[in-house]
């Protein structure tokens, strides 16, 4: 795989106020780029910087081998972008919408009618070619701008907050969309706050938070890299009392959080664990021998949140 | 990857194809659909026929003459009643189509989207003028007709009906790529409307009256020294006289006008200094010139600021 977004240094200041601050990144063809991070962390500034509509203060961007600084042309020639608020032509019809746009990007009359068809089957509006833009959902207008975005067929998608605003049907249908796109080759970097979802179709996060990089990886290396221990939960059956005074004498467990306490069920024991998978086993064992009634032993997987609120610390909300 | 884009040659796609401009198409899309535009365009024509047909007729009932009011004047009437609708379209509502053309892009958050496309700021300007441009253009021609009348009647020829025409494109142009060039500047229609009518507005009443009011204060001081103006001051006075009457739409056309009337002059006529006389050059020829020259220059500062790439 080759590097299709390589950001070097980039820093964005607005007086003394610092939007961006020396941002290094680089986004591997093919993959889902998930941008996250809180309110006025940079994401817009670093996504507006990529599209050719803002100038950085200092430092290097390139979309598809073109500079965004030197050949903006190159860049919107590889790039489909979707901003964060967008507004459609409201006396249009559907198709003529996405044939605006086609003939904004130089593709032939020719060529538009079919393409026109095969992006309105894609963005699942097929039904609504005839219909003006204005009677559409916001959600058919969130699908419509994404179709608009691959007009002439992009190599990269650059799409903030894609799913903002929309009722769980409708982001869904984005995530759907997001899959398709991504089993198409097509190369997506895009921001959200709606964290599970970054985490269902994501190859790659960077967590960004006032203007400063602070996490940047595959998205399962990241989950491991910031969690050194792991969260096991054991249910038994019977007195809890002997299971909570073995699991405090084992020395790779780094405490326990008694039941009934973090949302936990009355016969619940969750506790750190600091070992290996051979040490854990043990300790599973350990337990049965002991006569510990275990009806359920497993590990608590992290998501993306925790992920989240372990990295940030809350500095611009 | 498919590779559906085309890059057309630098001078065609310098000078796209017209016809085809998106920009255009979609904006004359919106604005011919449906019945606005044809209802706009047919209470113009029934406003501007009774409009010419009450000036006739006051003009019949003042009439004193045993058979009625000369036709040629009437027809003359009806000529500059016409010209004066034309005026007042080109100077305020060529401009009030295009003040709040990008504006408008930017207002409902779809600038961004085009000018992440691969659509020349060439082209969107040029798209956005064209729009406007042949809507006025329209209009203008629309009222045609009725001019015609005037011709019916008698007291108008036609060398005063083309270049009152070619004045009157042309400062269609100007003052619509004022109104581009506003809209292009500001960040909100308002703004860019405020900017383009008192633009308009003083080009067409500010200038007269400042020049009216500095000749009127200075109109003493003029006398005293009139006495011992030279011949080649004369002379200067009398040219920058007309390239100020040039500067401006209705003083272009009612001095081309009486040039032509008393003078039979088009182009150029001879003036009088004392003893000598010398050429003088009708001011409609040196309108076209300049507002063409405005037209050009407002079209290139429109053209980069839509470029530009913002720092904010």
């Amino acid at each position: 795989m080759s590097t299709i977004i390589e950001i070097q240094g980039l820093t964005k200041k607005y007086g003394s106020l610092t939007a961006l601050n020396d941002l290094t990144l680089t986004i591997e063809e093919g993959s889902v780029f998930g941008f996250i991070g809180p309110n006025g962390a940079g994401k817009t500034t670093t996504m507006r910087i990529l599209t050719t509509l803002l100038k950085p203060t200092g430092g290097k961007a390139w979309v598809a081998g073109h500079s965004v600084a030197d050949d903006p042309r190159g860049v919107r020639r590889a790039i489909g972008y979707m901003p964060d608020f967008f507004g459609v032509y409201d006396d249009m019809k559907v198709w003529e919408y996405l044939d605006f746009f086609a003939a904004c990007y130089n593709v032939p009359k020719s060529a538009r009618i079919g393409m026109i068809d095969d992006l309105l089957t894609l963005v699942d509006l097929n039904h609504k070619k005839e219909a003006y833009v204005e009677t559409l959902s916001r959600g058919m207008k969130q699908r419509l701008c994404l179709a608009r975005t691959l007009a002439h067929d992009p190599q990269v998608l650059i799409l903030d907050e894609p799913a903002s605003g929309l009722d769980p049907r409708a982001r869904i249908e984005i995530r759907e969309l997001l899959r398709e796109l991504k089993n198409m080759g097509k190369t997506i970097f895009f921001s959200s706050h709606i964290l599970s979802e970054v985490a269902d179709i994501c190859t790659e996060i960077a967590i960004l938070e006032a203007g400063n990089l602070i996490a940047h990886g595959d998205m399962e290396e990241m989950k491991k890299q910031l969690r050194a221990h792991r969260l096991i939960q054991v249910k038994i059956l019977g007195d809890l009392g002997p299971l909570q005074e073995l699991l405090l004498q084992h020395e790779a467990v780094q405490g326990i959080t008694p039941p009934g306490e973090a949302d936990l069920p009355h016969d619940v024991v969750q506790f750190d664990f600091g070992g290996n998978d051979e040490t854990l086993s043990n300790l599973l064992a350990q337990l049965i021998a002991q006569g510990i009634r275990v009806v359920s032993f497993h590990e608590e997987t992290g998501d993306l949140e925790d992920v989240f609120l372990q990295v940030t610390q809350g500095i611009v909300n | 990857m498919t590779e559906l884009t085309t890059e057309q040659p630098l001078k065609k796609k310098r000078f796209r194809n017209l016809r085809e401009n998106p920009v255009t198409v979609k904006e004359l899309r919106s604005r011919m659909r449906g019945r606005r535009a044809f209802v706009v365009l047919t209470i113009y024509l029934l406003v501007m026929g009774a409009f010419i047909t009450l000036v006739y007729a006051a003009y019949a009932s003042a009439s004193s003459g045993p058979f009625g009011p000369d036709p040629r004047e009437v027809g003359k009437v009806v000529f500059g009643c016409v010209v004066g609708v034309q005026v007042f379209l080109v100077i305020f509502v060529g401009p009030a189509f295009t003040s709040g053309t990008i504006t408008g892009e930017k207002e409902r958050q779809t600038y961004d989207l085009l000018r992440t496309t691969l659509l020349s700021a060439e082209s969107f300007v040029t798209g956005k003028l064209l729009s406007a441009l042949s809507y006025v253009l329209l209009l203008v021609l629309a009222a045609i007709p009725l001019q015609s009348i005037a011709f019916l009647l008698g007291g108008v020829v036609l060398e005063e009906l083309i270049i009152s025409q070619l004045v009157i494109f042309t400062a269609a142009l100007a003052f619509a790529l004022w109104g581009l060039f506003c809209s292009s500047a500001m960040r909100s229609t308002l703004g860019a409307s405020v900017m383009t009518f008192a633009g308009a507005l003083f080009v067409t009443i500010g200038t007269p009256m400042l020049v009216g009011l500095f000749a009127a204060t200075l109109a003493p001081f003029i006398a005293t020294l009139s006495t011992s103006f030279t011949r080649t001051m004369e002379i200067a006075l009398q040219y920058i006289l007309i390239f100020l009457a040039a500067t401006n739409l209705p003083a272009t056309l009612i001095v081309s006008e009486l040039f032509l009337l008393q003078e039979d002059a088009i182009f150029y006529f001879m003036g009088s200094a004392g003893t000598s006389r010398f050429w003088l050059p009708t001011p409609w020829p040196i309108f076209i010139l300049l507002y063409l020259l405005l037209a050009w220059v407002l079209y290139w500062l429109s053209v980069r600021n839509v470029r530009k790439i913002a720092n904010r």
